[in-house]
């Protein structure tokens, strides 16, 4: 036993947080060989010393007794939700002779038949070692379960497009008025959580206001200045009401900013909405107001990419003859197109007062003091931009519906209308766009520049394909026909639907579901309805194994081998804090690359997931292919080039560690210098950020878009390719979403008319828990329970007054599917009357998960899995529904 | 000798319960004890409610009911102001757990571990057993004592050093230049319950 007032051993070992996909950068105390404590790195820009209530409850995660310590092998051939797999303990050898055996037979039939399912907490495995394996066998299959399908379809990619960002968020420093549609951005939950949460404290100290629109008074809207109650999904049409308001009724717009900064003075044809082209160069022109002639778009005359750059006034509005063709500058569209999103009809839709719209606006207008600038030092020197202390933003509460892709470009549109995009105190994209790299070897880079048409095109990415221009639509290849719709990473309407086969017959596909590879994804619990998810398509699979901390929900109905991964504490990871998503504060502090080391070795027989996809990789004879694999992943995910030397040897030759293969990224980045071992003392590397990295928008030559051109050649395509394999006759399109100008569309659960089903219900992210995983560790747990709602109903008392409930009630949610969940309310005054709020992906039923078993209500099993609770756009999830409210017996 | 106290700012609190871990996981606290507590509440109709998040914790008065009562001086005001217990003197009472105002001090019989009962305990519980039974004991008071072993070397308590929104101030409340001194006169500081008489050392900035 370890005495604990004299231990011999007492060291803190700096390294990276697990906990969520954060990445703050942490000190972890270990002493006599065992960890018992985490504090947040004082050094790391993201955390500065700080971490949350996760980080913290970490001792737990790693020494938990329920977690997979050994092999494990389903004797029981049913699977099944409730289904007893039958466990027995296996030896590694046993476990990855089998898993060699389901993999080369799969080889044989068609490699494309490995689906790698992964999860959003362990985000650097995903992007290094998963991607690297698939392009080494040769499946183009995979998803980060309910990450995307939740919370990113949507957001990240149109982010991406108007920011090159993950995310988009106020730079809290210097920002004066923010607007907040249902996240929790700066208030626990999700994004650079910690760094975020001091930010907008010391912002909220000097006056910083922030309305919140949110169904329920969250955390951030308990916070805010102001909360406006909002009917659930419908942010897109308050966000058009808001640039309705702005541009028509109060006058308000930065024009300057959308002259030279987006496509907003792109003349259109009005035969088809296409760009206006110059006939010898096949640019998009504008029209010179100066010289009173049409000119491309990046002529000189009309260009400015420094704001003291001059140039001549390009039109807006009004109608010009363009080589016999009248037409109009993009913005006089969209001016026209919202004039219908009257403060009064947005009323309607959202149920937010028409005078609150229009007033909200004028404010936000207002301390936009558009026309305000400040001088910056930039490495040429002192610069002067624009200053836009206002900022929108928004997350998985407002785009996680079937309107989810125009919600989140019109909720960005705020923004850019007032010029409040990536310029001092406005929405910035989150996690830092621009990168100019360390000087010695100018890696990781990431410098955004534009395409032909002018638009903002990424360097670097997350993923392979970036998120503009869109991909060309494709016959599909993949399981999910995902290579047929360039506007979404990935889809659950195909793969979870009962006719799945069927679909896959139909669109040619020649190979099926055969092995499934899960590196800690729950998906039984954190995608929707668990039957479908588990009968129409996990069940599927031919085989499927399993990397994870716990026997989940997901591993009992249907994993056929569990390997013993080891928790964040007890593996290497060579990037954790790029490429940036949460993985770094906005705004000036420097940038730091985090990894992460092991503070014990693996505990018990577990086993690093990185070491066993090597030992997979090399059983399978494709070791060479697999270091491929990881060099060619890191130009994008970590912005610049291998050097030669520093390449994995790809004829299988030599055999690297994983060691070896983490310090060859670091020094490759770094310099020689900055090997693993200087990493191991240190835990991370970190430069200065240019503020001009920070505030970029007037030192990038590009523009964004407010007029979405090219979704209607996109959509066209689409809609054409669908049609030859008669997709119709599966899923019946809207492609009229595909189109130029911003929209709102209904969910469902504004559309249903049964009056039973007379709730809308959505769930919210606690800040004691990430994902599922959380809910096991009883630190957590215990915290959760303190809270009075996270594992409750949230009822308005005079709605539950009026259906006979009384507080502590044991009830079910039903929706108009048959499906519901049970759980008990607690009565409160902080919720729109008409709603029902649920917190996390809790509701855990899992024996072997009992601390987190019976606790809060499985939301997502009322999330249908079909087309008609998915963005057509973006192929996001539809998180609201409509349910009937009764007691439960 | 300083005379410390903590300031609350609750307009910069979000109530994210990294104070809460951060104690548990400093001290080792087993089940159901929170020497720091978040309490959450809500007040007016909709749509005009408001939440709030109300960190506690001992609030090391001046006039420390608990003291008053204790029959054996295991409860102790120390020079600096901090008011502990010593374990080894507390024969378990309880009666100073009955006279604090403020619900700061826990008890437990025996010490629990935070999973079902009959697996073996793992590393962590038995480190934390141990120091749980070493430093605070079973069938004695426990308190918060403002992690009087890191203030001794020059360190702050946990539940500061972890505050992501940096509401928590901990200083001399003697020292007129201290930053939570200069918090308390500037931004008017008020305690919880001052009609009571303790006089707490832990004061709380208004919310809005």
């Amino acid at each position: 036993m370890v005495d604990a007032t004299t231990t011999k051993e007492d060291v803190w070992i700096p390294t990276c947080c697990g906990q969520c996909y954060c990445m703050c950068g942490v000190k972890v105390r270990r002493q006599d060989g065992i960890v018992t404590q985490i504090e947040g790195n004082p050094d790391a820009p993201t955390g500065r010393g700080s971490i949350c209530v996760k980080g913290l409850a970490s001792p737990h995660l790693l020494y938990d007794p329920y977690r997979v310590n050994y092999p494990l092998k389903r004797t029981n051939p049913e699977k099944g939700l409730g289904v007893d797999p039958k466990w027995e303990r296996i030896s590694w050898d046993e476990a990855l002779d089998t898993i060699t055996e389901k993999l080369k037979e799969c080889q044989e039939r068609d490699p494309r038949g490995v689906f790698f399912q992964a999860t959003t907490t362990q985000a650097s495995e995903i992007r290094f070692g998963v991607i690297g394996f698939m392009k080494a066998f040769g499946t183009p299959n995979y998803w980060v379960s309910g990450g995307g399908l939740h919370c990113g379809n949507g957001a990240h990619f149109m982010n991406g497009i108007m920011h090159v960002a993950w995310s988009i968020i106020p730079d809290f420093a210097h920002c004066n008025y923010a607007l907040n549609f249902g996240c929790s951005k700066g208030h626990g939950a999700g994004h650079v959580a910690v760094m975020n949460a001091t930010q907008v404290a010391d912002a909220r100290f000097r006056g910083f206001k922030n309305v919140v629109f949110d169904p329920f008074m969250s955390a951030q809207a308990s916070k805010g200045h102001e909360w406006v109650p909002i009917r659930v999904g419908t942010d897109g049409a308050l966000a058009l009401g808001l640039v309705n308001s702005l541009i028509n009724e109060h006058g308000i717009y930065d024009a300057e900013y959308l002259m030279y900064k987006t496509n907003a003075p792109y003349l259109i044809r009005p035969s088809d909405g296409r760009y206006m082209r110059d006939k010898e160069t096949n640019l998009p022109q504008v029209w010179d107001l100066v010289d009173n002639k049409p000119k491309i778009h990046n002529d000189p005359s009309v260009t400015r990419v420094e704001y003291e750059d001059e140039a001549h006034e390009v039109a807006l509005t009004g109608t010009y003859n363009v080589d016999g063709v009248d037409c109009q500058p993009s913005f006089e569209l969209l001016k026209e197109h919202v004039k219908k999103y009257t403060p009064e009809y947005v009323e309607k839709i959202t149920w937010v007062p028409a005078a609150t719209i229009s007033r909200i606006a004028k404010e936000f207008g207002e301390a936009a003091e558009i026309g305000s600038t400040v001088t910056i030092q930039t490495e040429n020197g002192p610069k002067k931009i624009p200053r836009r202390p206002v900022a929108t933003h928004f997350f998985r509460g407002a785009q996680g519906h079937t309107n989810s892709g125009w919600t989140c470009l019109s909720i960005d549109m705020v923004n850019h209308i007032v010029g409040a995009a990536d310029t001092y105190g406005s929405a910035l994209g989150l996690g830092g766009t621009v990168q100019d790299g360390y000087k010695k070897t100018g890696k990781p880079y990431q410098i955004p520049y534009p395409c032909p048409d002018g638009l903002l095109k990424a360097k670097a990415w997350v993923y392979d394909h970036i998120p503009y221009p869109l991909r060309e639509p494709k016959p599909p290849t993949r399981l999910d026909l995902h290579d047929m719709f360039p506007t979404s990473i990935y889809n659950a309407f195909t793969i979870c639907s009962p006719k799945w086969f069927d679909i896959l017959e139909r669109f040619k596909i020649p190979y099926r579901p055969d092995v499934m590879i899960n590196f800690g994804s729950n998906s039984v619990m954190t995608m929707g309805n668990a039957e479908a998810v588990t009968e129409n398509f996990l069940k599927k699979f031919r085989f499927i194994f399993s990397f994870q901390l716990y026997c989940t929900e997901f591993e009992e109905a249907v994993a056929d081998i569990v390997l013993p991964d080891a928790c964040y504490l007890e593996r290497f990871t060579p990037a954790v804090s790029f490429p940036s998503t949460f993985s770094h504060p906005q705004g000036e502090d420097d940038w730091g690359w985090t990894i992460r080391q092991p503070v014990v070795k693996p505990l018990f027989e577990r086993r690093d997931f990185n070491e066993v996809m090597l030992d997979i990789s090399k059983r399978c004879g494709i070791l060479g292919k697999y270091y491929k694999g990881l060099n060619d992943v890191v130009p994008i995910r970590y912005g610049g080039d291998l050097e030669e030397k520093n390449k994995l040897v790809e004829d299988g030759s030599v055999e690297h560690s994983w060691e070896d293969i983490c310090d060859r990224l670091v020094r490759d980045r770094f310099g020689d210098e900055h090997n693993l071992e200087y990493f191991k003392k240190r835990g991370l590397f970190t430069w200065p950020k240019r503020k001009e990295d920070v505030y970029w928008k007037w030192f990038n030559p590009s523009r964004v878009p407010v007029y979405f051109e090219y979704f209607i050649d996109s959509g066209e395509k689409m809609s054409k390719l669908w049609d030859e394999y008669q997709g119709n006759d599966f899923f019946k399109f809207d492609w009229s979403r595909f189109k130029a100008l911003a929209d709102w569309y209904p969910c469902p659960t504004h559309t249903e008319e049964d009056p039973e089903y007379d709730m809308h219900t959505f769930y919210w992210r606690a800040v004691a828990h990430c994902n599922s995983l959380t809910q096991q560790n009883p630190y957590l747990d215990e915290c959760a329970q303190e809270d009075p709602h996270v594992y409750a109903v949230q009822m308005h008392q005079d709605t539950a007054a009026a259906k006979g409930i009384n507080d502590g009630d044991y009830v079910w949610l039903e929706n108009p599917q048959g499906h519901k969940v049970k759980g008990w309310v607690s009565l409160c005054e902080g919720i729109e009357p008409k709603h029902l709020a649920i917190a996390a992906v809790a509701g855990h039923w899992g024996k072997y998960m009992p601390i987190a078993k019976g606790k809060g209500v499985f939301f997502n099993d009322l999330v249908e899995m079909d087309l008609e609770h998915t963005d057509p756009l973006t192929f996001n999830q539809d998180i609201c529904c409509r349910v009937k409210i009764y007691k439960a017996d | 000798m300083p005379q410390y106290g903590m300031v609350i700012d609750l307009k910069r609190c979000y109530g994210c319960y990294a104070c809460v871990m951060a104690c548990k996981v400093k001290n080792h606290t087993p089940p159901e004890v929170f020497w720091a507590r978040l309490l959450k509440g809500e007040r007016g109709k909709f749509p005009n409610t408001m939440r709030q998040a109300l960190p506690v914790l001992c609030m090391h008065c001046e006039e420390p009911s608990c003291l008053e009562v204790c029959p054996t001086g295991a409860t102790q005001k120390l020079d600096n102001g901090i008011v502990i217990v010593d374990k080894d003197k507390c024969m378990g009472c309880k009666a100073c757990i009955m006279a604090c105002p403020y619900g700061a001090r826990y008890s437990v019989e025996k010490w629990v571990s935070y999973f079902p009962e009959g697996l073996p305990l793992s590393d962590y519980e038995k480190f934390a057993k141990n120091y749980w039974e070493e430093k605070s004991g079973c069938g004695v008071a426990t308190k918060c004592d403002f992690c009087l072993d890191l203030i001794e070397k020059d360190k702050l308590p946990a539940c500061v050093e972890a505050c992501p929104a940096n509401a928590r101030t901990f200083g001399d409340l003697d020292d007129l230049d201290s930053e939570a001194s200069t918090l308390i006169r500037k931004c008017r500081g008020e305690v919880l319950n001052p009609e009571l008489g303790n006089k707490p050392k832990v004061y709380y900035l208004a919310p809005r």
